[in-house]
């Protein structure tokens, strides 16, 4: 019976799973991909698409299932053997060599060459318009792809991948980072593909797109299948339900009083984000919604001054203040836990103590001369509130596990003493007891008077800290929802730009 | 699995190294390697690099080089020696306008690599040819017979060390004391084991960077004035290659291109590795070519060493986590 249906399909997933020390990131996922239609993927931040793409380029070996590619089972070794199956991927970060030129960068693993190895660039130049005439694209060979826009670089990327003649192309977020335009060519673009009988793989959780161009829709939650609906069977608003799937209200939450306003915001604009105002209280969690991409990191990144803010005013405590450093907002307590915390939060090859006292280094030193014995104090109490597992104040903490590893940053933060703090998906990668700890933690440190801006992807981890909840949709506040009245399908759907 | 994390200090293996090429020294030479004259002299001989080792320490330390030091020693050098010479100035400010040339050398490095964003490579690689060709102009094909007044600062002998090592032992000591207690001197710690997260955690990276060139400009500045003062002469090839000798010195003491890592300490160990080597084949009649090529097998092993006992580590920590 599956036999028959398969040979409709040119790829078929079969019961895909795959797990990682403490999630389960993908399980029992059955997908069937058709020549000739698009097939959007869509779900919330974690849901597993990327784990799925990086599947079926050969990245990672899935721990169960089946792959098969008209219907013959296969087994995807590496990205080049995916290739040579006829699986072209196109990532949402850009591989081209900006310095050389277009053809150069679409054949950039199968050069024309002579016997001896030498470039071949007539046979190049001619194959690269060949299929650049065919795919009808306005763009010359020879151009260096660091002078065309970041549109018509995404359009070489598929060139790029359509250059190995797949039967499936798969597209992640391939609209993230050009304009409206560019949009429109590369959905002319899809259209003809679409004809020429490819099998589109379209990932991107912006609706608009979605019920455009897909004609089919597969909804990923926590790893699962939530099911394949044909486009037409579709509105947003299930969509979204079946995307974020939970509607609970919020259950024991108590409104509680906040103290003096610490934190003011007015009308701040600067690198991806504008016209910003916001206010917090002390013992307020006000949390930060949106859309990888949103502006909500780069706004969090201008109050701390890592990314100076270009316009608008920040005032702590009543006082403005120009922010032009971190030091700046450290000194009137701002602390800022980012997000990617092995790059920017962590030292990673030195100690625990080292990088517990590397934001207050000057408050626990002595005329200048660090006071060991303070530094190790201070550092074990806080391992100690934060329940740390390690050896030691002199582990090394890049052989911490990265819940431990973020209590660390965390505990970095707690020790400059903030008036606000805001944190930057404090529980990513973090495994479920870390969590639940780190929760536990910004909401006690909130009673104690702490003003914190959250910043998350992960809608229950918002809903159950926040008692305000911002949404940002490109560089924009969208909405502002209270606590009481806020679901995940309401945010999601501001967030994604289906908002009433 | 005790050893090898010993043996990863490197300062550790290269005092290790030092004791053995000592004892193996001594027995082969005994009346010639283990004496009082001897050591003096391999100390004197090693004084000025290291002042200039310490200074390439910290850069290092914070994941930055700087390969102008060589020919600021030149130009320090020859600076003082022209204004005694030629213009009769008191030592002092002689010494003072030597110095003081050096430090602006790397104001300028510091301000182009911290704030302009040059890549300090192509900075301090175009200012060494840039301020070697200044010192040439200067010292010509040498300034001689200075003045006692001034050559008594590198000359002087005080316990049987002369004075270039007593002002080593003081840099050293300070700067290691500095790196590793005072917080200003921390950061640089910080900077170089993960500058990104250094910016975030509110370390004026940039500021602190631009010190650092100045710093090691500084140092190389004196090294450059007391190597006139023992030379009683300045000559603009002075310190010619003297830029790599102190980085292959803080390295062979701790340090790596990635940053990070590295004591002050380690610098001295460095050198007095370095020279050692030196002195041994001397005593051995080897030919001086030799030094270089013994001196760089000896980089590459020590560096590869280090890269297979760290492999080693992992692999032995990954089967602990297992276990777990």
């Amino acid at each position: 019976m599956i036999a028959k249906e398969n040979s409709a399909d040119v790829l078929t997933l079969e019961g895909i799973s795959k797990s990682f020390p403490g999630v389960q990131a993908l399980s029992d996922v059955s997908l069937r991909f058709h020549p000739g239609a698009i097939h959007a993927i869509c779900g919330e931040n974690g849901a597993g698409k990327s784990t799925l793409m990086k599947i079926l380029s050969g990245t990672y070996r899935a721990d169960g299932g089946r792959i098969l590619l008209r219907g013959k089972l296969i087994l995807i070794k590496n990205p080049r053997h995916a290739q040579e199956l006829g699986i072209s991927i196109v990532y949402q970060e850009r591989s081209l060599a900006n310095h050389l030129t277009v053809a150069e960068n679409i054949y950039v693993c199968n050069q024309p060459a002579t016997r001896f190895g030498f470039q071949q660039t007539d046979v190049l130049r001619e194959q690269a318009m060949a299929l650049l005439s065919r795919l009808n694209l306005p763009i010359s060979p020879e151009e260096p792809v660091g002078d065309l826009s970041p549109g018509m670089q995404q359009m070489v990327e598929i060139a790029k991948a359509l250059s190995h003649q797949p039967d499936v192309l798969i597209l992640d977020e391939p609209t993230a980072s050009i304009t409206e335009t560019e949009t429109r060519s590369l959905f002319a673009l899809l259209e003809r593909l679409k004809q020429s009988g490819v099998a589109i793989l379209y990932i991107s959780h912006r609706m608009a797109e979605i019920f455009e161009i897909a004609d089919v829709v597969s909804v990923l939650k926590d790893g699962k299948l939530n099911g394949t609906f044909p486009i037409a069977a579709l509105t947003a608003d299930k969509l979204i339900h079946h995307m974020v799937g939970r509607s609970l209200p919020n259950r024991d939450y108590e409104k509680r009083d906040f103290g003096r306003r610490v934190l003011e915001v007015r009308r701040l604009s600067g690198k991806g984000f504008s016209d910003v105002s916001l206010s917090l209280r002390q013992g307020e969690i006000i949390g930060v919604a949106g859309l990888v991409g949103a502006g909500r990191t780069e706004l969090a990144c201008a109050i701390f001054g890592a990314n100076p803010a270009t316009e608008g005013s920040i005032a702590v405590d009543g006082v403005p203040l120009s922010i032009m450093h971190p030091a700046d907002a450290m000194r009137v307590g701002i602390a800022y836990l980012p997000e990617e915390r092995k790059s920017q939060g962590l030292f990673m090859d030195m100690t625990l103590e080292e990088n517990i006292v590397s934001a207050t280094l000057r408050r626990l030193a002595r005329r200048g001369f660090v006071k060991t014995s303070a530094a190790t104090k201070a550092t074990e109490r806080l391992m100690d509130r934060l329940r740390v597992k390690a050896m030691g104040v002199n582990q090394q903490v890049g052989e911490l596990s990265g819940g431990n590893q973020q209590k660390i940053v965390l505990a970095k933060w707690l020790l400059t003493n903030p008036k606000v703090l805001m944190v930057d998906e404090p529980t990513h990668g973090v495994d479920v007891g870390a969590k639940a700890e780190i929760h536990g933690l910004l909401k006690s440190i909130a009673k104690e008077g702490c003003a914190i801006l959250l910043i998350s992807s992960e809608l229950p981890e918002l809903l159950e800290l926040s008692d305000r909840v911002l949404i940002m949709r490109q560089g924009i506040l969208v909405h502002e929802i209270e606590r009481q009245e806020a679901t995940e399908e309401r945010i999601m759907a501001y967030a994604a730009g289906n908002g009433e | 699995m005790n050893i090898n994390r010993l043996l990863q200090q490197r300062e550790i293996a290269i005092a290790l190294s030092i004791a053995v090429v000592c004892i193996v020294a001594s027995i082969a030479w005994p009346s010639v390697f283990p004496t009082f004259g001897n050591l003096s002299q391999l100390f004197l001989n090693i004084s000025i690099e290291t002042i200039v080792a310490c200074g390439m320490m910290i850069l290092l330390i914070s994941g930055a080089f700087d390969l102008s030091v060589g020919s600021v020693v030149a130009l320090s050098g020859g600076i003082a020696a022209y204004l005694l010479y030629n213009h009769g100035m008191y030592p002092l400010p002689a010494i003072l306008a030597g110095v003081g040339a050096a430090a602006l050398i790397g104001l300028i490095n510091g301000y182009l690599v911290a704030y302009v964003g040059i890549n300090p490579m192509i900075q301090t690689l175009a200012m060494m040819g840039i301020v070697r060709g200044a010192a040439m102009m200067i010292s010509g094909s040498g300034i001689q017979n200075l003045h006692a007044d001034f050559t008594v600062l590198g000359q002087s002998r005080f316990l049987g060390f002369q004075s270039p090592v007593w002002i080593m032992m003081a840099v050293v000591l300070v700067l290691h004391v500095l790196m590793s207690k005072h917080v200003l001197f921390r950061q640089y710690y910080y900077i170089g084991s993960n500058e990104q997260a250094a910016i975030l955690s509110g370390i004026r990276v940039k500021r602190l960077k631009m010190h650092s060139f100045v710093l090691i400009s500084l140092l190389a500045g004196i090294a450059g004035v007391l190597l006139a003062a023992r030379m009683g002469a300045a000559l603009g090839t002075s310190g010619r290659g003297m830029e790599l000798r102190v980085i292959t010195a803080a390295i062979l003491g701790g340090a790596s291109l990635l940053g990070g890592t590295g004591k002050v300490f380690g610098a001295l160990l460095g050198t007095i590795f370095m020279g050692l080597v030196s002195n041994v084949l001397i005593i051995a009649r080897v030919s001086g070519y030799w030094q270089d090529i013994v001196l760089g097998i000896i980089l590459i092993v020590a560096v590869w060493l280090d890269l297979a006992l760290k492999k080693q580590s992992v692999k032995s920590l990954k089967k602990v986590v297992g276990k777990r």
